[in-house]
């Protein structure tokens, strides 16, 4: 049945944008907004024990043998790793860029780049956590810095998971203006996972050191 | 406030209860003239209300201060310990063996500031004798005090105001205000060491005390019954009531107490104990000569 | 220049607005596309939002009935001192269980459930944004009610209260899995609230109407969306507290975030839970508010006065409730002068709320007003709301909260405030949209009865509570001593939660003869002003026939036959049309996924591994892991027919070059008048 009908004919409109305009998106970042309030608030945590429970910071570790007095986590290889982690954002901008020419060689590159940057941050984010110098239950800084570190490692998995999801699409299936769109927004998620550590990292090993 | 509530009340009545004989068709442009003088009215009631909220904030800060204001600086000092489910009571004194240690019981004297210091010793409790001053917590890690001034004789009741397990409902405490001199001769009376027994029955059932269970968990002072886990014991027999301000301190409540007190107060720590008859008549007769 | 002209020179791209005939969507090629398959594996795939909001609000509903057949135990207990209905230990399992399930099974998801149905209907779309996680959220919650209601059954109920302070809930003064199952179903409960607002703000950001500018937006929809903002940043707070506290339990992990004697804090779990916490009433209480202003602008047939001050305070009453959480704690050892502002910002969150009840009153007092049932609850919510509004300003002074801190006031006011500005509204809007849900009126005559019981009842309940407060009677206790003189204002408290039950009976009763043989409603029996009245009730699975625009704030009163409709998406795809936020000019389409099992998947996963987690730390990795491999699966479909599941549940989509052809072959046949 066809009527007269003053209408708004949105049939010439795109159907994928690949900026914030689109809804995946929007859940992407409202997603990181959540996380990034659950990391905020375990930071208020650190803050708050420093100033209300402790007197020496960070606190001497009774439990080893020998007893370690100076138990601020070690520099050298969590810097290495911090490194690697923000060297390993490169290969993701390129290849976000490179979405927006659809240019599916060098997103694979980049993607594939990222990816096993990403494997190597997380089997050095194990050693790492041997420079902390404490076990998770010694006392109540070491539960919250080896839960900071753990959660940020849980990121580290999932977004490694996803970029390499996306890698594998993008050679089996090629690159329409869907994924091209689905891998920009993963490309967010990795900025994030880049970014927030970098905060996390002056807290932890910033924070041993100048509260 | 009922006043203004009062007022809202009415005015949501006159608004709802207006005849309207009009057609059930929306109102689509309303009066713009009489929008804007609505919008100063109510813009208008909004400042009042802000107003009164901001009196309400400064009468609660002044009555605050004068609260906290008890100035005196040497005031008693009792250090309130909460546990699960009683209050251990010290009365601190700088020479330490004179300390007076019992348990919800507190004497205060008439006229004193009187600062009370808070620990908890398990989980959070809060001490409040609503006749006096509001509640404090005691939150384990952060000992704290507050202090008051009593201005009136007389026995009063106060309770755990936390929820802390099985018998929040049943912690209970008595705080007697007395005259300076009857306060000093119950505090007197308090450091001294338990009366020895002077009766064959009284020894015996010191004899029943010290050889059974009881030691492990309470104190007598002047004999070797030195446990801390529950109340001290040393002047039971002062008190008024027992179980944590909550059944009275008779002979027939207090034998039910040691035999079963898991029956009165499910979950207490104090197990039931099995006494022999004789056993059980000559505790009763010592523990009601500790006066 | 007429409003079809306006929104088209608004658009960015160039938009055809004319009168030629054009292609009709037969209503059964929108059903096939948009319906989920039929019978049980339909229930089981369905990512309708009208199938889960109505799951969200009738499994919340049946929470609530659950918890409140709890607290009529308690108040059998409360009616005699020293009574012997229920032991301490069954007590504190079930007061922990009445709080917990109303405050997480039942208060939050319930607004949810209406937030999700009626958001996409108010604003114009089809669907939500991200169907399949809005599947997934009801199945999570699903889970974790049931975690909850299974410990109870077991005697594994939680019994530290659902505030769970520590060190009472910590391992060492609750030892067993009673706070696990506690601290584990918080996670399960929050996921979907976190989700529900992902959905929320995006749909309501992204997919408006076009000519639904900010200022259009309902302000049903204005409260869904700040109570989103508000979800997304408090329920981290519980997240990440019970969370610390369940690894602080666990044998293995043994943190010691809460340990004083490792430098743990006990008071930091307060200031984590009541971040939470006191966000959590207004994020209740607000979506109320969304259901009062939709009741009081249809009843007093005029639109809204002072809209942008209603969208302002539901705004400032969003921040503001942040900066309140000390309240909870002003008889802990915290400094004084902090605890000062506290006080301040708790009177001045009181402005915002009494700025949108004074709005209420002028719409109803320059409008027309038909008593009709929910406007009836509107009225019961001003009475009881605004007491418990002056409850929570004593409550606010801190000299006098010291004194009724922890008593039975604080029950009375929380109870005034939450079952006045939530429940009541609930129940008027329940009245209000059963038509819409089921195409039937409610019986008017059992509805009166109801609420009047209800009214009589709940004060009979919660108004002498306030005198016991006074009277010293604290909370959570089991029992209390004869002589306290508490007994008489107990019964009377009981005999009133009798009478709500009895009210709350009446409306089961009414439901269930309704939906069955209550009036014929049709579209818009009451002359509703929004969008979701100008479909059939109930809507059909595509919502409209037609997506609408609209140019003013009340679409179902001023569109016209002139005012345009959409035209150009898709209709052998879920497509819909996306615009720009802050004017809602139209800005591109967007494909929403079918139907799938895996969300349903996924929450099995989530919730079987959040079980297994109260037992082994193991289990994190673990679950971390499948569930990695259950969204490997989730995303990896294409636009090509026939991945795996999804491919059996729908008709695989029309290739491009079928589409094109459908559409020239339309386009070629001649008119039908």
């Amino acid at each position: 049945m066809l009527k007269h009908r003053a209408i708004i004919d949105v049939s010439g409109l795109p159907a994928t944008v690949l900026d914030h305009r689109s809804p995946i998106w929007w859940g992407n970042t409202l997603l990181l907004a959540i996380e990034t309030t659950m990391f905020a608030l375990l930071v208020a945590c650190y803050f708050y024990v420093r100033v209300v429970d402790f007197t020496v910071w960070p606190p001497p570790n009774g439990n080893a043998i020998p007893p370690v007095y100076n138990t601020a986590p070690d520099l050298p290889l969590p810097l290495l790793n911090l490194g690697i982690l923000l060297v390993s954002l490169v290969p993701m901008i390129w290849a976000d860029r490179a979405c927006l020419k659809r240019d599916a060689r060098a997103v694979k590159f980049g993607l594939t780049l990222c990816v096993l940057l990403g494997i190597a941050v997380i089997a050095i984010r194990f050693l790492e956590f041997k420079s902390l110098h404490f076990k998770w239950s010694d006392n109540a800084y070491a539960s919250i810095i080896w839960t900071l570190v753990g959660l940020h490692l849980t990121h580290l998995v999932i977004a490694t998971s996803e970029n390499l999801i996306m890698t594998i699409w993008v050679f089996v299936k090629g690159l329409d203006d869907k994924h091209a769109r689905d891998v920009r927004v993963t490309a967010v998620y990795w900025y994030w996972v880049g970014v927030i550590w970098v905060l996390l990292f002056i807290t932890i090993w910033g924070g041993a050191r100048w509260l | 406030m009922s006043a203004i509530y009062a007022l809202v009340l009415l005015f949501a009545v006159i608004a709802i209860s207006r005849r309207n004989r009009g057609s059930d068709e929306p109102i689509l442009s309303p009066d713009p003239k009489r929008e804007h003088r609505l919008n100063i009215a109510l813009g208008g009631f909004a400042l009042f209300t802000a107003a009164i909220l901001f009196y309400f904030m400064v009468s609660d800060f002044a009555a605050g201060r004068d609260m906290r204001a008890i100035s005196d600086p040497n005031p008693l000092r009792v250090l309130i310990k909460g546990h699960q489910w009683w209050w251990e009571v010290q009365y601190e004194n700088a020479v330490s063996s004179n300390t007076v240690v019992t348990a919800n019981e507190i004497h205060l004297p008439e006229g004193k500031a009187v600062q009370f210091d808070l620990q908890a010793s398990d989980v959070i409790h809060s001490f409040w004798a609503p006749n006096f001053d509001g509640k404090k917590d005691l939150v384990p890690g952060h000992p704290t005090s507050f202090a008051f001034r009593p201005t009136k004789t007389g026995t009063f009741y106060g309770q755990c105001a936390e929820f802390c397990g099985l018998q929040h409902a049943h912690m209970r405490f008595t705080v007697v205000v007395e005259k300076s001199d009857e306060f000093q001769k119950w505090l007197t009376a308090q450091s001294q060491n338990a009366p020895v027994p002077a009766t064959e029955l009284q020894k015996h059932g010191q004899q029943v005390f010290l050889n059974g269970t009881c030691i492990m968990c309470h104190t007598i002072a002047g004999t070797p019954a030195r446990g801390t886990l529950g109340p001290d014991l040393t002047h039971l027999a002062s008190r008024q009531m027992i179980g944590a301000g909550t059944i009275p301190n008779t002979r027939g409540h207090l034998g039910g107490w040691i035999l079963d007190a898991p029956r009165i107060k499910p979950g207490v720590r104090m197990p039931q104990n099995v006494l022999s008859p004789a056993d059980f008549q000559a505790l009763l007769a010592y523990l009601e000569m500790l006066k | 220049m007429d409003d079809s002209e306006k929104i088209s020179r608004l658009s960015a791209t160039p938009t055809r607005v004319s009168e030629q005939w054009f292609e009709e969507p037969h209503a059964e090629q929108l059903d096939h596309v948009w319906s989920p398959p039929r019978g049980f594996l339909g229930w089981l795939v369905t990512t309708n939002h009208k199938d889960i909001g109505r799951r969200y609000i009738v499994t919340a509903f049946i929470f609530f009935l659950l918890a409140g057949i709890l607290a009529l135990m308690m108040r059998i207990q409360l009616a005699r001192p020293e009574n012997h209905f229920l032991n301490p230990d069954v007590y504190n399992q079930i007061f922990t269980t009445h709080g917990t399930a109303m405050m997480f099974l039942f208060a939050v998801p319930i607004m949810e459930g209406f937030g999700l149905y009626f958001v996409p209907l108010m604003i114009g779309t089809r669907n939500v944004a991200f169907p399949r996680m809005n599947a997934f959220g009801y199945f999570v919650y699903l889970f974790g009610g049931l975690m909850l209601f299974g410990g109870l059954l077991t005697n594994t109920g939680p019994d530290a209260g659902w505030f769970a302070y520590v060190p009472l809930s910590g391992p060492q003064f609750s030892p067993g899995h009673r706070v696990d199952i506690w601290a584990d179903m918080i996670t399960l409960t929050e996921i979907p609230a976190l989700v529900g607002a992902v959905e929320i703000i995006t749909t309501v950001f992204k997919q408006r109407a076009p000519g639904m500018s900010l200022n259009r937006i309902p302000l049903f929809v204005w409260a869904q969306v700040i109570t989103s903002f508000m979800v997304l940043f408090a329920m981290p707070s519980i997240m990440l507290a019970s969370g610390a506290l369940a690894m602080d339990r666990l044998k293995n992990v043994n943190t010691h975030f809460f340990n004083v004697a490792e430098g743990g804090d006990a008071l930091l779990w307060q200031h984590l839970f009541w971040f939470f916490g006191h966000p959590e009433v207004y994020i209740i209480f607000i979506p109320g508010t969304g259901f009062v202003s939709t009741i009081v602008e249809t009843f007093s047939r005029r639109k809204m006065f002072g809209y942008p001050a209603m969208v302002l305070s539901l705004i400032a009453t969003a921040f503001i409730g942040f900066g309140l959480w000390v309240h909870h704690m002003f008889a802990t050892p915290l400094p004084k002068l902090g605890q000062a502002f506290f006080t301040g910002a708790s009177m001045l969150i009181a402005i915002p709320s009494g700025i949108q009840i004074f709005c209420w009153i002028a719409t109803l007092a320059t409008g027309k007003p038909k008593l009709k049932i929910p406007l009836l609850w509107v009225l019961g919510f001003i009475v009881v709301f605004v007491l418990g509004g002056m409850t929570g300003i004593v409550l606010a002074s801190m000299s006098i909260d010291i004194q009724v801190h922890d008593t039975f006031f604080v029950v009375a006011h929380f109870h005034y405030v939450l079952i006045g500005g939530a429940v009541f509204p609930l129940f008027g809007a329940l009245h209000y949209w059963f038509p819409k849900w089921t195409g039937r009126m409610l019986n008017r005559a059992l509805a009166q009865w109801q609420f009047w019981l209800f009214f009589i009842g709940f004060n009979l309940t919660f108004f002498p509570m306030h005198i016991l407060g006074f009277h010293g009677m604290t909370r959570r206790i089991y029992t209390y001593l004869p002589e306290t003189g508490w007994g008489n204002l107990n019964l009377l408290a009981t005999i009133g939660a009798a009478t709500m039950g009895i009210s709350v009976l009446l409306f089961l009763i009414n439901v269930a003869v309704s939906r069955k043989s209550g009036a014929l409603a049709g579209e818009n029996p009451w002359g509703g002003s929004t969008l979701e009245w100008m479909t059939a009730s109930p809507p059909p699975s595509y919502n409209f026939l037609h997506l609408p625009t609209v140019a003013g704030r009340c679409p179902a009163w001023e569109n016209t036959p002139e005012t345009p409709v959409v035209s150009g998406l898709s209709t052998t795809e879920r497509e819909v049309l996306t615009t720009t936020i802050l004017d809602a000019v139209p800005e591109h389409r967007y494909e929403i996924s079918p139907d799938s099992i895996w969300p349903l998947v996924l929450a099995l996963v989530v919730g079987l591994d959040l079980l297994w987690m109260i037992f082994t730390p193991w289990a994190y990795p673990i679950g971390v892991f499948v569930g990695l491999v259950v969204l490997a699966f989730w995303f990896w479909r294409g636009n090509e027919p026939g991945w795996v599941v999804e491919g059996i549940m729908s008709t695989p989509p029309k290739s491009k070059t079928e589409q094109l052809a459908l559409k020239t072959e339309d386009a070629k046949a001649p008119s039908h008048h």
